[in-house]
């Protein structure tokens, strides 16, 4: 996967958390969390979700690394680069 | 036959702890004794009519805008959407003791109202104790502290401090007298802050809703399977031998049958110290005809009564104490209800499970028992919101022992144990509880418990990063 297909990834599967959620607009440098509105227990289903769909175990102590789409892309790069 | 993840419980804690386990993971078995699910919130028939057997409301109202409240967090988790519930706000409530009644409803500024209105001196000290409870984190694990010490330090007048317990108590205290302070403060928020409110339906739709929830992300529902022993080795659950003598062995097991209830399959019983007797409850059903919506209170869809003050909330020294309790008239929401041609009027009180006990000896005697506590019942709850006996088509009563009979909760004990396990901790390695023992309360309590027990210990991964090492 490629980073744009990553950000794309987290987009779906937010859209999937919250079906309320408003993409337009959304910063990729900016936390998620403020400009989605989005709590721990949303993250907590990004993260449950891509165990899900790819099998990878993110521990509580890496979450922050998927504050924004950029670095969501950058921490999971490595990760699904063969997928 | 194996499975990774055992749920024993269908109840509300159980179905969302199996929701939120399927939901992210495959091999999900949820257990339950009966021949439906809802535990203490199910329903039966009984001349052709459907009869819920808990719910009188639910609480934490909140609007759809405000995303972290317990209720929209909670469906975003069960992936239930708002639409799905059909959400139908109370037309208020009321606390009514002899010497006045407060009103309340899904504004806050009513009940702040009311208060100037019959206790304009405690104003300032309410103010300052609703201020104080915004500072608390009620869902940390600690010692019991006692609500009516921590009340009555902010509201002097002993008559405000019981009226704002009253409720509490009633719709969630396991104890005797007084509620666990971080309990209070989960309740505060959940009926006076944010309100009361029904679904379209009845629970029979919102129990269909989460089973469908949990079958369609692969979960197996097995009912009429009961749990005679949780078979252990070296602190580990190995397997569940079922009541038919079926070994299941499993990975991982979620008990939200509560504590007692689940020590008792391990053959342990509960050493710590307790609080006081478990409470019981009866609750008398009236079904009547829709024309008593022009006699009885149209804006009250709970009224929590106590006819004495100092308000008393222990074990009866009689098989029910009819000095307090609970009228509910799940009618008065905004628009249900209106096109039915029966109606329900609902009483709940305080009862002795001992007293039920001895009085089955005899058939005969349980019998007319329950007959005196339905009229009694009747006839208090007339001189409370008027006269409807002429307009019962039928009525039903559960008493500690149907209570018992139906949900297992030993002693008919509808809100536990009195000594509550917060973490859901209890010393086996993949054994967690949920559910009524872990000092979480009512309908969407029993929800939120079964989804934080099921993200905290068994979906967030609180090993440390692999990658951290090089």
């Amino acid at each position: 996967m490629t980073r744009a297909d990553i950000t794309d990834l987290i987009v779906e599967i937010i859209a999937d958390i919250d079906d309320e959620a408003d993409f337009d607009n959304l910063d990729p440098e900016k936390p998620l969390r403020d400009q989605l509105d989005l709590d721990s227990m949303d993250f907590l289903d990004i993260v449950m979700e891509l165990r899900k769909r790819y099998k990878i175990q993110i521990p509580e102590e890496d979450y922050p690394q998927l504050a924004t789409l950029n670095s969501c892309a950058t921490y999971l790069e490595p990760m699904l680069k063969d997928v | 036959m194996h499975a990774r993840f055992v749920v024993i419980g269908g109840g509300l804690s159980g179905l969302a702890a199996a929701v939120r386990l399927a939901r992210f993971n495959e091999n999900v078995l949820l257990l339950e004794q009966h021949s439906r699910v809802g535990g203490l919130n199910s329903y039966y028939y009984r001349n052709s009519r459907l009869i819920e057997t808990g719910l009188h409301a639910i609480t934490n109202y909140s609007e759809r805008s405000q995303r972290h409240t317990p209720l929209n967090r909670l469906l975003r988790q069960l992936k239930i959407r708002r639409e799905e519930v059909g959400i139908h706000q109370q037309l208020g409530s009321a606390v009514r003791f002899p010497q006045c009644t407060l009103r309340f409803s899904n504004d806050f500024g009513l009940l702040q109202e009311e208060i100037e209105r019959c206790f304009g001196a405690q104003v300032d000290g309410f103010n300052r104790f609703v201020a104080h409870l915004d500072t608390i984190n009620p869902f940390l694990a600690t010692p019991f502290i006692s609500a009516r010490q921590v009340v009555s330090t902010y509201i002097t007048d002993p008559l405000l401090v019981d009226m704002l317990l009253c409720p509490m108590c009633y719709y969630g205290s396991s104890i005797e007298n007084d509620v666990d302070f971080h309990q209070y403060v989960i309740l505060f928020r959940a009926i006076f802050q944010e309100g009361l409110f029904r679904p379209r339906a009845t629970i029979r739709e919102f129990l269909e809703l989460l089973t469908d929830r949990f079958t369609a992300f692969g979960g197996t529902l097995r009912l009429k399977t009961g749990v005679k022993r949780i078979v252990t080795r070296n602190n580990a659950v190995a397997a569940l031998e079922l009541d038919n003598d079926e070994i299941i062995t499993c990975e991982q097991v979620v008990s939200t049958i509560g504590l007692d209830e689940t020590l008792r399959l391990l053959g342990e019983t509960d050493h710590r110290p307790q609080r006081g007797q478990r409470l019981a409850f009866s609750e008398s059903i009236f079904v009547v005809q829709a024309g008593v919506r022009q006699r009885v209170p149209d804006d009250t869809a709970c009224l929590f009564f106590s006819a004495h003050h100092p308000f008393i909330y222990q074990r009866p020294t009689d098989a029910v104490d009819f000095r307090s309790g609970v009228i509910s008239l799940p009618f008065n929401f905004n628009g249900l209800h209106g096109d039915r041609d029966t109606l329900e009027i609902r009483t709940t009180h305080l009862a002795n499970y001992d007293l039920w006990r001895e009085a089955t000896t005899e058939p005969e005697r349980y019998r007319r028992l329950k007959e005196s506590s339905v009229k009694q019942s009747r006839q208090l709850a007339e001189s409370l919101i008027g006269p409807f006996a002429d307009l019962i088509l039928f009525h039903d009563s559960f008493s500690p022992l149907t209570i018992e009979r139906y949900t297992g909760k030993r002693e008919g004990a509808i809100y536990g144990s009195p000594a509550k396990v917060k973490d859901g901790l209890i010393g086996y390695e993949n054994l967690i509880l949920a559910g009524t023992d872990q000092g979480y309360l009512g309908i969407i309590g029993a929800l939120l418990s079964g989804v934080s027990m099921v993200n905290n210990h068994l979906l967030i991964n609180h090993q440390p990063s692999p990658t951290r090492e090089d």
